[in-house]
């Protein structure tokens, strides 16, 4: 009897805590069952079904991220819809090498100790007012992040920033104006740099794939950088408008933080040589994505750097394999295969249809029309996942509307950048919020703001600007 | 002046740590500068190079492992033998995702402490005598791992031996008879029974994956277990009987020990819910492995039970992730991806071509003569790189030997588990060495009887029994 | 100052941890004892890390723990380390992980601060360098080894001076033996030779060795100016002249007798990695204990 009950709580409180595992699995099984609507293969159900039951744990998260790719994995083969050679191909490709390098660039430059001297550079520009650092912070966070990506970036700024608060004042309740502008300051920042280059995040390189896939020439990363980087630039003086109207900050001038710092980075001595090596070889790795990335592959680039880390001792591999997350790489190839089903089986197109079918043609084939329901769907979307899992998702689907599939794609990957919303959608959010001097709300605070001005501003931007490149 | 001296001595500490790197880069450059033989096509020649380079990096491990895989996949994209998208296809398979799971599955076994129960079974079964107990623990370790893999069972077995050995006499100098007995009956039970069936270990599935690669039906789960497992048996006698001849233990009776062990048993209290529910997850992955692999594929049914384990609570997947050696994975995928490239560019049409002008084509026929060169060639590696990596690398090569391929692929796998020799290359043997308790040199004085002996009972064992069966 | 104890196995690390701890207290040095497991493979190494969190959870202690549980009884029957420590006794559970391959695990001391006991795994001169270069050890103490590569290794990599306890007899009385030139490298070894010296309270050979049959007056002065130093510290010394080989000649004088320091080689690292130094010359199948002060 002891037992029974002692098994039956355990049973109870694994329910509780699983309660989206369940509602996911039994709505597989109900969906399992029921055949597939017209016009769509009995494959393309079931790819949506799996997108569906992904959404749904990527959402609520009852188990660890890459236990939920492992199930993209293997629901692909169990429905049949491919089978595990074709899966574990589609899973692997540039991309998810290039996040895997990327991520592992970011711990050699943390490890040789770049962060600082960062800081202090930025702080020799832009003097030691309040506002003028915020907005030196969010400039470098974007022009950064728009080069090694937003993730690294982040992790890279978010000490820096931790520092100067802290030399400010030890006082958290006096800094909390501070901290935030300081803060979103580089989480913005680098979530508007991210879409700069095709190396600023991964799913950048998603996109071209998803190109390559739909028989579209992808942009060369020159010409990425000539449509997009603009808009980088324009949307920094915004983003500094609208932090200053949200956050008053308790101290106009950051003096005694930044005599701090400076003693900090004085006591660290000169750069040394291997500082300078891994300076010298991650801008090896800039020039070979700019100018080798379309015949090599980004990835392959960035992998070619992390060998050249290793081999110089810069960094280790135990260091490496303890502060790269695994499981998002593992994620993002899961969420790729996926992409790559939902296309092939024909579900995209068929999504597609119900979306051109419910506007009506005569509608969408106002570009304008077209990029406003891309934007909804993928702000929606980028704000619920991460930004990279709704590119992987909503890719296939977008580039079967009507319309450029550069153009259409092009602001899929843009807007997915937009997820100012949520502390969890975009790394960059994630990883300051982590240091727990941020409330939620605020993200929603600055974040609405910030996102109606960058759709405004894409529709304008996309609809005016890509028109005279073309 | 001494800043100079200071950096000569950190260039010249470079080199010396890295006599392999540049043994690497000199042979390739050597390689790739010289005149190719004129049999051989250009991209074949270059695949070669690689191969060559890998080796040399994978037996001197100048950098770490994942930087040898990273190598791999870089330098077949430098090479021009495959573009970025080819290579990550082929980086990633069936083979790889079975690697992976099976790993973690092992995390997930050993940390359910099963091994408790197994002691207690065992010293059940045999009574108190050492000659018993040795045999007995050769018999479960080769059950055992014909299942969960090699490096599982040394996992698990280890703590058991240890004890009764540490229980007799805490003095080292009074056991190493005794430890040698036991502690290899583990190593080497574990080494004979990882051949017995296609999940016992990763080389037997990447062989399986080439077996595809050559256009011949791979064998199925049951019918791996017809041809190979009555192996098994005939070999566990024999290294009764080699241990039995080699060791002298100091207690023929463990009386003493095997009280403390049922002691220390006791404490741990009765089987738990958990543990149930762990074995019976374990054995539907078992029922999977053998009715449903054939369609569905080892690797997705090994990460189905890894997700069930993480559905359930039963391993966590920090516990996964710390302990599952993420560079291995990659290697492994690199190195399969370039073994495709060894079969597609003809570098082992090539090879095997040479191998056959040297020994002459009419003896090479008899698929005695072929055997004998296969073995001993599959042997020499495996005691040098791990049977995994020999597999990798050597199989596209051995496959193309004249005589059936089926045939030779079977000898090559079985032989890659021939590590007998030293304390570096089997996983298993590296544990049972790191236990501290037993010599290197202990395995080359009991490994060549053993070796010499498993080669000729294979030989036979192939050309009797394997042709009754077509 | 730090000093680093590198100690190998119960068997053979004897020596040289009890000269090590005895130079360490002339020093008044915070100690580290350093003990080096075997490097496994990194195919393995995962599942060798699970086969031992196994082996913990059986109870059973890891290799090493029970080397450093044998340095830390040798501490304790010496008193090194403070009385409320020894009473505890040696907590393996203490030793903690601070990067992949290290543990480490502090006791209060009674000579100085406090006493580190480390337990790393892989190769050996790769671990010590790491170690040395992490925390900035003035003198690492190592058991001599049969191995010649390792001396030659230790002396070119390692960023310390070097303090190899080669074939030291508890029986035996040892002198001390300085070789004295006017390179740059001498007044320092001269300094830790009257620390030793006074420590063992041994005296003290000074030996000038020349090519030619005629010294310069750099060598003389380099001689005398040591002399003085012996003098004023209260030591017993001699002054020697010896013409020949500097190496040849202080492996002759030193016998097996005398515990030798010498300055470090001030040679172009390239030119001593090829040709060697005298430092190289002398430490290879030397009979005695020996100081390369850096």
């Amino acid at each position: 009897m002891e037992v029974r009950n002692q098994l039956s709580s355990n049973l109870i409180y694994w329910v509780s805590r699983n309660i989206w595992l369940i509602i996911a699995s039994i709505f597989g099984i109900l969906f399992y069952f029921i055949p597939a609507p017209a016009g769509l293969s009995i494959e393309g159900w079931r790819t949506i079904i799996i997108a569906v039951i992904a959404l749904i744990l990527i959402v609520t998260e009852p188990i660890p991220l890459p236990g939920i790719a492992f199930i993209i994995i293997i629901l692909q083969v169990y429905f049949g819809v491919a089978d595990a050679n074709s899966v574990s191909k589609a899973f692997m490709n540039d991309a998810v090498f290039f996040i895997m390098g990327s991520l592992m660039l970011a711990v050699a430059i943390i490890q040789q100790g770049w962060d600082a001297r960062i800081a202090l550079g930025i702080i020799r520009l832009t003097g030691s007012s309040t506002t003028r650092i915020a907005f030196g912070f969010s400039t470098i966070a974007a022009i950064l992040s728009s080069f090694i990506g937003e993730h690294t970036v982040a992790a890279i700024m978010l000490p820096i920033g931790l520092t100067l608060i802290r030399f400010t004042s030890e006082d958290k309740e006096q800094t909390t104006q501070l901290s935030a502008l300081i803060l979103f300051s580089i989480a913005y920042g680098c979530l508007i740099g991210s879409i700069g280059t095709p190396s600023g995040g991964g799913r950048n390189v998603i996109m071209m794939i998803y190109w390559k896939e739909y028989g579209v020439e992808p942009l060369s990363y020159w010409r990425w950088m000539v449509y997009v980087y603009p808009l980088v630039l324009l949307q920094l003086p915004l983003l500094a408008w609208v932090l200053r109207s949200t956050f008053k900050p308790e101290f106009s001038r950051l003096d005694s933080g930044v005599r701090r710092l400076k003693v900090q980075v004085a006591r660290s001595g000169k750069i040394t040589d291997q500082q300078k090596l891994a300076a010298f070889l991650f801008l090896v790795v800039f020039i070979g994505w700019v100018f080798l990335s379309e015949t090599f592959g980004l990835g392959i680039i960035a992998i070619t750097g992390v060998v050249l880390y290793i081999v110089t001792d810069l960094v280790k591999w135990e260091d490496i394999n303890k502060h790269v997350n695994w499981g998002v790489i593992i994620l993002f190839g899961a969420a790729i295969s996926l992409g790559v089903q939902i296309k092939n089986s024909g579900a995209a197109h068929w999504l597609a249809n119900i979306v051109l079918n419910s506007m009506g043609d005569e509608w969408l084939n106002i570009p304008i029309v077209t990029d406003s329901i891309i934007i909804l769907l993928t702000t929606t979307m980028a704000n619920l996942l991460s930004s990279s899992a709704t590119v992987a998702v909503l890719g296939p689907v977008i580039l079967n509307l009507p319309g450029d599939a550069i153009h259409t794609g092009l602001v899929a990957t843009i807007v997915s950048a937009f997820g100012y919303f949520t502390a969890v959608a975009a790394p960059a959010c994630t990883i300051v919020y982590s240091c727990g001097l941020l409330r939620s709300k605020d993200f929603l605070r600055a974040g609405w703001k910030m996102g109606t001005i960058s759709i405004g501003l894409i529709l304008v931007y996309a609809n005016v600007y890509w028109r005279f490149l073309q | 002046m001494e800043l100079r001296y200071q950096l000569l001595r950190n260039l010249l500490y470079w080199l010396n740590r890295n006599t392999g790197t540049i043994a690497a880069v000199i042979v390739g450059v050597a390689m790739y500068v010289l005149p190719k033989p004129d049999s051989i096509d250009i991209d074949a020649w270059k695949t070669l190079i690689i191969a060559v380079i890998t080796l040399i990096l994978i037996i001197t491990e100048p950098i770490p492992l994942p930087g040898i895989a990273f190598v791999i996949i870089i330098l077949q994209v430098y090479f021009g033998i495959a573009d970025a998208e080819t290579v990550s296809n082929a980086f990633m398979n069936d083979a790889v995702f079975f690697i992976m799971g099976s790993l973690m599955l092992a995390v997930a076994i050993i940390k359910q402490g099963w091994d408790v129960r197994i002691a207690l079974g065992i010293v059940a079964l045999t009574g108190n005598k050492t000659q018993n107990i040795a045999i007995g623990f050769s018999i479960i370790s080769a059950v055992m791992s014909s299942f969960i893999g090699a490096h599982t069972v040394a996992a698990i077995m280890l703590p058991i031996g240890i004890t009764l050995i540490r229980h007799m006499s805490s003095e080292k100098a009074e056991t190493t008879q005794l430890a040698g007995i036991l502690l290899f009956s583990v190593a080497y039970g574990s080494l004979i029974g990882s051949v017995g069936s296609p999940s016992g270990g990763g080389r037997n599935v990447i062989m399986m994956i080439y077996m595809k690669e050559y256009g011949i039906e791979p064998l199925s789960y049951w019918r791996w277990m017809v041809y190979v497992y009555p192996l098994v048996f005939l070999q566990i006698p024999i290294l009764g009987l080699i241990l039995k001849s080699s060791f002298r233990p100091e207690y023929l009776k463990l009386g003493k020990s095997i009280r403390k062990l049922k002691l220390q048993v006791g404490k741990s209290g009765k089987v738990t819910g958990n543990q149930y529910f762990a074995i019976f997850i374990f054995i539907l992955v078992l029922l999977g492995w053998v009715t449903l692999s054939q369609k569905h594929g080892l690797g997705i049914i090994a990460l189905t039970g890894v997700v069930i384990y993480l559905f359930t609570g039963l391993v966590k997947w920090q516990d996964l992730n710390n302990h599952v050696n993420w560079g291995v994975i990659i290697l492994f995928g690199a190195a399969i991806s370039l073994g495709v490239q060894i079969k597609n560019t003809g570098a082992a049409d090539w090879l095997s071509l040479q191998v056959i002008s040297v020994v002459g084509e009419s003896l090479l026929q008899n698929q005695g003569v072929s055997d004998v060169l296969n073995v001993f060639l599959t042997t020499i590696f495996a005691n040098i790189l791990s049977g995994t990596a020999t597999v990798a690398i050597l199989g596209p090569i051995t496959l193309n030997f004249p005589g059936d391929t089926l045939h030779a692929g079977l000898i090559t796998a079985i032989a890659s588990s021939f590590g007998y020799f030293t304390a570096v290359a089997a996983p298993a043997c590296v544990i049972v060495y790191s236990s501290g308790l037993v010599r290197s040199r202990d395995f080359l004085r009991v490994g060549w009887k053993m070796g010499i002996v498993s080669i000729v009972v294979t030989i036979i064992y192939a050309n009797i029994y394997w042709p009754l069966l077509k | 100052m730090k000093f680093l104890i590198a100690i190998g196995s119960k068997e053979y690390s004897e020596p040289t941890l009890r000269i090590g701890m005895r130079v360490a207290k002339a020093f008044k040095a915070s100690v580290t004892i350093c003990y080096v497991g075997p490097k496994v493979s990194a195919f393995s190494s995962n599942v060798v890390r699970l086969a031992q969190e196994n082996l913990e959870r059986w109870e059973m202690e890891l290799p090493g723990v029970d080397v450093l549980e044998w340095a830390f009884n040798f501490l304790a029957a010496r008193e090194y380390i403070t009385p409320n420590i020894i009473e505890t006794g040696f907590q393996k559970n203490m030793l903690i992980q601070s990067s992949g391959s290290r543990s480490e695990l502090l006791l209060q001391g009674t000579m100085c601060k406090d006493v580190r006991l480390i337990l790393r795994s892989g190769d050996i001169i790769d671990e010590l360098r790491d170690e040395v270069a992490q925390n900035k050890y003035d003198v690492t103490i190592i058991g001599g080894s049969q191995k010649r590569r390792m001396a030659h290794d230790l002396v070119q990599f390692i960023d310390s001076s070097i303090f190899v306890v080669n074939k030291f007899d508890y029986a035996m009385r040892y002198g001390l033996l300085v070789p004295v030139n006017d390179s740059k490298s001498t007044p320092k070894a001269v300094k830790y030779a009257v620390r030793v010296a006074q420590a063992f309270d041994i005296p003290v050979d000074l030996v000038t060795a020349s090519r030619k049959e005629e010294f310069g007056e750099s060598y003389k002065n380099a001689s005398d100016r040591a002399a003085t130093m012996m003098r004023r510290s209260g030591i017993e010394h001699r002054q020697h002249f010896k013409v020949g080989e500097a190496d040849e000649v202080i492996k002759k004088m030193a016998g097996d007798d005398h515990i030798v320091v010498m300055g470090s080689s001030t040679k172009n690292p390239v030119k001593k990695f090829f040709f060697g130094s005298k430092q190289i010359r002398v430490m290879t199948d030397a009979p005695f204990p020996i100081l390369i002060v850096k």
